[in-house]
């Protein structure tokens, strides 16, 4: 079997990755103009408590020490601690990446259980009632902001059937499913347009190929067909697009959580760069990384199955 | 996977059919690029005129679609922001499709250590928060929409490139590309003129979901403050600006909304006709 | 002490008032939706609204604000007398009063707390930069002041002169004030009506009454009547309603203007308009140059043609929904020795292009306003402005910048103008005219504008003892600032609250703390 020794080598592959991340993010969030004093302060940025917070900070240090102070951060494995929140990078990502992570996952579920069969549908039934309906829904969808499909799912689904709670993530891990279902939904909804048009596409254009009629002339049943070769192969962009739509989705939940009042990674991402929030920023940025990277390693491994050749 | 077909050739017609999905898809984007040159034949006022005296109006004669806080007419709104729209869909893009796309068929085809290298690039660029840059970028460039453009398309490239890398990888597997090279031609050539064609359609499809997406980005930056800058009308700000509104005043957001949908279609279906077209031409 | 009697006896009116209709109910836990998590839950090293306006449910203060923001009523010190010279002030401990943890407040955690409050250099040191000892004896703390302090007693009620526990502070792990402070606001120890009990951060903050707090209600036992307050954070303005609406919490903080009138005409909500010290208005950068070009900001009478080309009746319209009202001085009418009774600026577009031209300006010039990012009323104040400008030749671009960003551009003189907003944290003109008008401070909001004449009123007005004078001195830098200061003021507004028909009791005074100490639920 190729695939583990295949793994093992993109396993390694990430370090230079996270390097170059943890390089960059190091350097932008210290081009940003202002810095955590001023974000803090505002109004109240009066020199002397500018000078005494940024020397708390270690901030009035060179760049490369500062640099210096972060990767041993990194070795030592604390990653510092928040400058508006007090308290240590781990204990923010501890709290605040699983959320974002269950977040995520249901969202993703969720876009697999529409787009797949709605695709196989939709393609089946090409250019008929069916077919137009679910694109027609889905086009709506898509061109829904989150923030007004938020509104609009809690508006009726929470407040106004009482099926699910208005915004919070509650305690527990079945309250929190719950809480979860319709911000999932929401952050599905664009994903499962994407993945149902291009999995559309992709089918109708397997469907039409060679190979197949070659699988029908030899007398294979059309189930069969179906499994064997045309899933197989119109999978292999829609996994592509998966991966990478994850990947902005666990770094983009924002605007949803903001909505849902979800205390989230993406949240705690915006407000930290607002306020110059220095060692949070690059402790979830790697954090994410480390996230991100595993989902594509996730992608690429299925994408192997469904075609070794890729693996090589 | 033996099952592989020789050299795809043109077969049940020799004459190319015009899908009616391109056809109709077509109409809407030509009738949207004729408003977004022309907005003011079409909107029957200012759009950035106010009237203290009409806020919030519900759609009359006068105001066909209403008017929004600032007494503004928004027919007027919606139809100037196709201009500013159809630029997003456009501008926010192509560059990521078409650089996006030749990368990746120029890695599909390598593979190999290029495809390896290309793998960390992508990674790390998927991996960045995208946020992060898109302040970064607006925070040292300003805001506005040429930032959002460079923002959204130091990102965006990848998606394409990777769409066409790994269906590129596939096709040269299968004989046509082989015998391709056994007829002596240039990379270049097995590349662009055989390969391409039947591993852009994933690419193809995807670019114009994007664009509807692009707006929809539009959307979520000026919730953030970091898209279209007042007064410029623009659909995704216009929602965000509506949507304290949504009780009193549904008509500030939904009509742009509307448009949003129905441009959004238009690409849609001219995706979709493009694949379809595609495959006929096989 | 004739304050004193004034003082209590607004405050026995008043609360006779708020609550004299229905007999209280105890018992029950309130949730209140806020729009953003408290970050650092220390009284001396916070900077932040969002931990100001809840800590004094946290911690006790040796004096209270009344009800109207405007006054002191006794706290945990039951009396106080200045001297005649102003230089010493006596008060007088409550007997048997009670940290949450039940240890008894000594006159030594008073010393410690004042004097940590005292310490140069932070944020809020400049309300009790007058202390220059204290001593305690028993019940009686003396307080000498380096200089007479007309605002020190009103400090005495502010957040940052709260009273914390030593011991229990002393002991926390960390080397510096600094980092026990970091370990101590984990689990904060007060006096206040209210105890810390949890905190997930960025989500829920649970607060219990305190079995220890001094204070009687009207039924004659302690309160709070509360068993408990909960905090949830709601950042998204039409979540946090839809989660009154659907009951799942008792009260919502910062309602959109825009939805104000909706949800009067509810039926199971009280909105409730709460009197603030919060203006709005834009502050102009007016130095001869700015990036290295003239700047036309810098002539007075641009400014007042700016002024007068604001139409603030429509703005308040626009952007407040008719909740605001035109500012008639800098500060805010709920500030103490505010004057004025006018709308600054009468909209008036002749006299507008009249001073342009006369300022050598017939044709307007191009200048830029900073924004901040995704803030409705700011970038609704902006858009308004724009359009109004316009008629006066005046090019506006708008720039949506972030907090730090547009902090940044003040502090280097390098903006031309930005929107803002101000609250006051003291029941005192001191603090709003510092920032404001005394250019030592911080140059004057950062606009570089600078008048003698007011910063030696505003030096005097700092150890004025005769109430009639000091009133004066600030009549006269409000004239100044008014005519030819560096802004153009656009509106006041109250702090629209939401609450739900059962919530009663609940208060935030002018300067934004939200006081949960006499709230209860009516089940």
């Amino acid at each position: 079997m190729l695939l583990i020794p295949y793994i093992f080598r993109r396993i390694l592959q990430l370090i230079p990755t996270f390097a170059f991340i943890i390089i960059v993010v190091f350097i932008l969030v210290r081009l940003l103009p202002g810095d955590p004093a001023s974000a803090i302060l505002g109004d109240r940025a009066i020199d002397a408590n500018v000078d005494r917070i940024n020397h708390e900070l270690g901030l009035d240090q060179p760049v490369f020490v500062q640099f210096l102070v972060f990767v041993k951060s990194i070795a030592t494995g604390n990653l510092g601690n928040s400058i508006v929140l007090k308290i240590p990078v781990v204990d923010l990502i501890a709290q605040r990446m699983p959320v974002t992570l269950m977040l995520t996952l249901m969202a993703a579920i969720i876009a697999l259980i529409l787009a797949l069969p709605l695709a196989f549908l939709a393609a089946l039934q090409r250019d008929k009632l069916a077919d137009n309906a679910i694109r027609g829904v889905f086009q709506v969808g898509l061109s829904m902001p989150v923030f007004y499909l938020g509104i609009i799912l809690l508006t009726v689904f929470g407040a106004g059937l009482g099926w699910f709670p208005v915004g919070g993530y509650g305690e527990g891990f079945l309250d929190h499913v719950h809480h979860l279902i319709l911000p999932a939904l929401t952050l599905a909804l664009s994903l499962a347009a994407i993945l149902m048009r291009n999995l559309r596409a992709a089918i109708i254009g397997v469907v039409g190929a060679e190979y197949v009629d070659f699988a029908r002339a030899k007398g294979l049943r059309p189930r069969l067909i179906m499994i064997r070769h045309v899933l197989r192969n119109a999978l292999i962009s829609t996994v592509t697009l998966f991966g990478l739509s994850i990947g902005t989705l666990l770094g983009g939940a924002v605007i949803t959580e903001t909505v849902f009042a979800i205390p989230g990674a993406g949240r705690l991402m915006i407000d930290s760069i607002y306020g110059r929030d220095y060692p949070v920023v690059q402790g979830m940025t790697l954090a994410l990384a480390v996230c991100v990277s595993l989902t594509f390693l996730l992608t690429d491994i299925v994408q192997a199955y469904l075609d070794p050749r890729v693996a090589r | 996977m033996t099952l592989v077909a020789t050299a795809p050739v043109a077969k049940r017609r020799t004459l190319i059919r015009i899908p009616f999905t391109l056809v109709f898809g077509g109409t809407i984007i030509a009738l949207s690029t004729v408003v977004a040159f022309f907005p003011s034949l079409f909107a029957p006022y200012d759009p950035v005129a106010m009237d203290y005296n009409a806020l919030l109006q519900a759609p009359t004669i006068a105001h066909p679609f209403g008017t929004d806080s600032f007494g503004r007419d928004v027919l007027s709104r919606v139809i100037h922001a196709y201009t500013v729209d159809m630029q997003i869909a456009v501008f926010a893009t192509l560059f990521p499709f078409v650089f996006g796309t030749f990368i990746g068929a120029l890695v599909g085809y390598a593979g190999g250590w290029v495809n390896a290298l290309f793998g960390r690039v992508v990674d790390a660029i998927i991996t960045f928060p995208f946020l992060v840059l898109v302040i970064a970028i607006v925070a040292v460039l300003g805001p506005g929409l040429i930032n959002m453009y460079v923002a959204v398309s130091v990102v965006g490239w990848v998606f394409y490139a990777r769409l066409v890398a790994t269906e590129v990888q596939v096709q040269k597997r299968l004989d046509y590309a082989d015998s391709g090279r056994a007829m002596g031609y240039r990379p270049l050539r097995i590349i662009f003129l055989h390969l391409l064609p039947n591993a852009i359609t994933p690419a193809l499809v995807y670019w114009m979901t994007d664009m509807a997406l692009a707006i929809l980005l539009g959307s979520s930056l000026g919730y953030l403050g970091l898209g279209a800058q007042p007064p410029i009308a623009e659909w995704g700000v216009q929602i965000a600006d509506g949507k304290n509104f949504m009780n009193t005043a549904w008509w500030i957001s939904v009509f742009p909304g509307v448009a949003i949908v129905v441009t959004g279609l238009g690409f849609s279906l001219v995706g979709d006709g493009l694949a379809e077209l595609l495959r006929t031409k096989k | 002490m004739k304050i004193v009697t004034i003082a209590a006896i607004a405050a026995a009116l008043l609360l006779g008032v708020s609550s004299s209709a229905i007999a209280v109910e105890r018992g029950g836990i309130l949730t209140y939706a806020r729009y953003a998590d408290s970050l650092f839950l220390d009284p001396v090293l916070n900077d932040a609204n969002v931990d100001i306006w809840i800590l004094s449910n946290l911690y006790d203060t040796l004096l209270l604000p009344t009800d109207d923001g405007k006054g002191v009523q006794p706290g945990l010190a039951t009396d106080w007398k200045v001297s005649e010279d102003g230089l010493t002030v006596t008060l007088t401990l409550r007997d048997g009063i009670k940290f949450s943890d039940g240890s008894p407040i000594t006159g030594e955690d008073v010393k410690w707390s004042l004097e940590r409050a005292a310490v140069p250099d932070t944020t809020w040191q400049f309300l009790v930069a007058s202390i220059a000892s204290i001593a305690t004896e028993g019940n009686t703390v003396t307080i000498t002041l380096a200089h007479p302090d007309p605002a020190f007693i009103s400090a005495l009620t502010v957040f940052n002169t709260a009273i914390m526990p030593k011991a229990l502070f002393e002991a926390e792990a960390g080397a510096s004030d600094a980092d026990k402070a970091k370990a101590f606001a984990e689990h904060p120890v007060g006096s206040g009506p209210f105890m810390f009990s949890s905190w997930e951060r960025g989500s829920t903050m649970k607060l219990l009454k305190n079995p220890y707090y001094w204070d009687k209600g009207e039924d004659g036992a302690a309160l709070p009547y509360l068993d408990g307050v909960t905090f949830e954070v709601i950042p998204d303005d039409a979540t946090r309603i839809l989660r009154l609406q659907s009951g799942e919490v008792d009260g919502a903080e910062l309602i959109p203007y825009a939805r104000v009138d909706e949800l009067e005409a509810s039926d199971n909500l009280n909105m409730e308009m709460y009197p603030s010290t919060r203006v709005q208005y834009i502050s102009m950068n007016v130095r001869q140059q700015v990036n290295g070009t003239d700047n036309p900001l810098a002539n007075p009478k641009v400014r007042q043609a700016l002024n007068y080309a604001t139409n603030k009746e429509a703005i308040i319209q626009i952007v407040t929904h008719g909740v605001g009202t035109q500012l008639t001085s800098f500060m805010s009418t709920a500030t103490p020795m505010h004057t004025g009774t006018d709308p600054l600026y009468p909209y008036d577009i002749e006299k507008a292009k009249a001073l342009m031209a006369e300022a050598g300006f017939p044709d307007g010039f191009s200048t830029s306003l900073l924004v901040l990012a995704g803030n409705q009323d700011e970038i609704g104040i902006g858009t308004a402005v724009q359009q109004m400008w316009a008629a006066i030749g005046v090019k506006l671009e708008l720039q949506q910048v972030d907090n730090a960003t547009r902090t940044q551009q003040y502090r280097d003189g390098t903006m031309n103008m930005r929107v803002a907003a101000w609250t006051d944290d003291i029941a005192d003109p001191n603090e709003i005219t510092s920032y404001f008008a005394y250019s030592p401070t911080i140059d004057a909001l950062h606009s570089g504008w600078k008048n003698d004449e007011a910063d030696k009123l505003y030096e005097a007005s700092q150890s004025e003892i005769d109430p009639a004078k000091r009133a004066e001195e600030y009549a006269r830098i409000q004239e100044i600032f008014n005519t030819e200061g560096p802004t153009v003021p656009l509106y006041e507004t109250p702090y629209p609250v939401a609450l739900s028909k059962t919530t009663m009791g609940f208060n935030q005074i002018p300067l934004g703390n939200n006081i949960f100490r006499a709230a209860w639920l009516d089940k």
